[in-house]
């Protein structure tokens, strides 16, 4: 069962995962700390910053005299061209920026793990139903249904959330479908269900148990693809309206002044880029751990 | 008999039956909107005569008809190619869509060109040096470029080359064009200058594609690098492959003859999702750029309302995805002779 390597089946066994990981990889080290950096960002962000309206996007009332400052002792990343704090922003801004990624990864998972095990347990026409609708929305990447969206409904949270979800939760169909073919061709499903087990519990003890380990590890790799598209989507004024603490729309604040006020588009896009690659550092080094087969340490044959 | 013919087809009707799918999930959102779309067509009419004029228009518009029929009346127009008339062109969509698609392509397959060769050379030198620490940081590399926010990378670009006095901006120099009497035919400009025998504009061009093209390629570089890296680390650990080097077959030989082929229908594969996907990151740049292209669109439908050029950009990139997974899985049977079975 290829499908089913080197699974984990509790929160122990995840959590032992982790913790081989983190002895063997400096890899899943260093992604882990820039985890919890930005962790700790989102918890701590609105109080530790200086200047905590600016971080809101509030303008300040002495915007003239503190407009466009490059980075200074004052203003370790500089302010933009209303005068705005640019570090304050950044810290605010970890909030919304892990509340949307979390928000459309546990959702998308939750349904496409639940389209995925039922399309593999029922078949027949419920399965080829659920294939058909994820390949519709595999075809259709999150930045043009944020587009209907936004044209139908207007600028907001709902908008990045929805069209993120809608555009992430086959990849997720499609994985835990694979494996649970495999698992529903187990002996011990076919004798639960011989033995009268209602479907509901084989598919929550048997299936779904097997499935999770796999998917959960991809989805940790997802948070950080997923920040760069929402912020993509914000960047382009698809989602939160302008001046909503997030990440992407203070690089578009930015984005006029690119030339003159760099600072101001620079650092939050640092913080997406270190947020990301910390997610995938990690989900990467976690896949690896769990592989047998990329975890040998042979010698080459040359 | 490389590739059956009953394949082929199967492909050609999924990708329908799919792109069916997209235009009745466009119109459902389209019809969910606020406001009346009859309404509007009918130019906010006031005064006595207005609810005839809406009356009109809703009939004009066949939203008199039931939803079904109305998205049966829409998917009928959609695969006629015939995609609505634009607000804010005042053109066909069909029209305005084709004539920016060949400036995001020829992005597109700058980036591509630049991206997926450098990636796969970047991820075999590291596979050959596996658990060596070039290894370990060619692999954080390839993680890093694919996690490098795309739009952000163009501004830096930009700004940087802004800054040494070369401004990127636009797809080409209208003086420059307008003085050698350069003229778009197919719509990429490098082709159109070749075909003309026109250098000066020949050179702008490129010198305005390359630095978006290298902010596009971010992506694909990164991940061949990934893939290729693990792709081929695997099948260097192959019998066959101790099999030749026990042969004493050159090494050059054994990594690209062998291991690399192997891992080539895997590459082509995942590259070709990836192409399809990175179509958005070609329209963002192509914003940050000033380009002309579909990335422009996006925010021509935005100001405008136009809801019928949005629902063209859907369909249009749903059905480029499509287009080119058939291709990619074209491609992998052409080299895998398993897939073919």
């Amino acid at each position: 069962m290829s499908a089913l390597r080197g699974r984990f089946n509790s929160a122990a066994g995840f959590l032992d995962l982790a913790r081989r990981a983190w002895r063997r990889s400096t890899r899943f080290r260093a992604g882990s700390l820039l985890v919890a950096a930005m962790v700790a960002m989102a918890v701590l962000g609105p109080y530790v910053a200086p200047y905590p309206s600016d971080g809101w996007g509030l303008v300040p009332r002495n915007a003239a005299e503190r407009a466009g400052k490059p980075p200074c002792p004052e203003f370790p990343f500089g302010t933009d061209n209303l005068g705005r704090d640019v570090l304050s922003r950044v810290l605010v801004g970890a909030r919304l920026a892990l509340l949307q990624i979390a928000l459309v990864v546990s959702v998308s998972l939750a349904l496409g793990l639940f389209v995925g095990v039922c399309a593999a347990y029922y078949r027949g026409p419920v399965e080829a139903l659920l294939n058909y609708a994820a390949e519709v929305f595999l075809a259709l990447p999150a930045m043009v249904i944020a587009l209907a969206l936004r044209l139908a409904l207007g600028q907001g949270f709902h908008v990045v959330v929805t069209s993120l979800i809608l555009s992430w939760w086959p990849w997720y169909a499609r994985s835990s479908y694979v494996y649970a073919r495999a698992v529903v061709e187990m002996e011990y499903v076919l004798l639960a269900r011989l033995a009268g087990v209602p479907d509901r519990t084989v598919l929550l003890r048997h299936v779904v148990v097997n499935v999770l380990p796999p998917v959960l590890v991809q989805a940790i790799t997802d948070l950080g693809s997923v920040l760069l598209e929402a912020s993509a989507i914000n960047f382009l004024g698809l989602g939160l309206p302008p001046d909503a603490p997030d990440w992407g729309i203070v690089v578009q604040n930015g984005f006029k002044y690119i030339v003159s006020m760099p600072w101001v588009s620079m650092f939050p896009g640092a913080f997406i880029l270190a947020t990301a690659l910390g997610f995938s550092l990690v989900g990467d080094s976690l896949r690896e751990e769990m592989d047998p087969k990329m975890r040998r340490r042979w010698k080459l044959w040359f | 008999m490389p590739l059956s013919l009953n394949y082929l087809v199967k492909r050609l009707l999924w990708s329908v039956a799919v792109l069916v799918g997209v235009v009745v999930f466009s119109y459902v959102v389209i019809i969910l909107s606020p406001g009346d779309p009859a309404v509007k067509w009918a130019g906010n009419p006031r005064g006595p005569g207005a609810a005839k004029a809406v009356e009109e228009a809703r009939r004009e518009l066949g939203l008199d008809l039931p939803l079904h029929l109305q998205v049966l009346n829409f998917l009928k127009m959609v695969l006629t190619g015939d995609l609505g008339y634009s607000i804010a062109y005042r053109q066909p969509v069909f029209a305005v869509l084709t004539r920016n698609l060949a400036a995001t392509l020829e992005l597109l397959f700058a980036a591509y060109l630049i991206g997926v060769p450098l990636g796969s050379l970047l991820g075999v030198a590291a596979a050959m040096r596996r658990g060596g620490s070039v290894d370990g940081l060619l692999q954080t590399l390839g993680l890093a470029l694919a996690s490098t926010p795309t739009f952000w990378l163009g501004m830096a670009v930009f700004a940087v080359l802004f800054s040494a006095g070369f401004p990127a901006y636009g797809r080409v120099s209208t003086g420059l064009a307008l003085a050698t009497g350069f003229q778009a035919i197919t719509g990429f400009y490098l082709l159109d200058a070749l075909l003309q025998l026109n250098a000066p504009v020949f050179f702008d061009a490129l010198a305005r594609l390359l630095p978006p093209a290298l902010a596009v390629a971010a992506y694909p570089t990164g991940l061949c690098l990934r893939l290729s890296r693990a792709l081929v680390a695997d099948a260097l650990l192959e019998e066959y492959v101790r099999a030749a080097v026990a042969w004493g077959v050159k090494r050059r030989v054994v990594v690209w003859k062998y291991a690399f082929r192997a891992a080539l229908p895997g590459l082509v594969q995942v590259a070709g999702t990836a192409f399809a996907y990175s179509l958005i990151d070609a329209m963002v740049v192509e914003y940050v750029f000033g380009r002309e292209g579909l990335g422009r669109l996006l925010f021509d439908a935005i100001a405008f309302s136009d809801f019928k050029l949005a629902v063209g950009l859907l369909v249009l990139v749903a059905a480029f995805y499509l287009a080119v997974n058939t291709l990619a899985d074209v491609a992998q049977a052409l080299i895998d002779p398993r897939v073919r079975l």
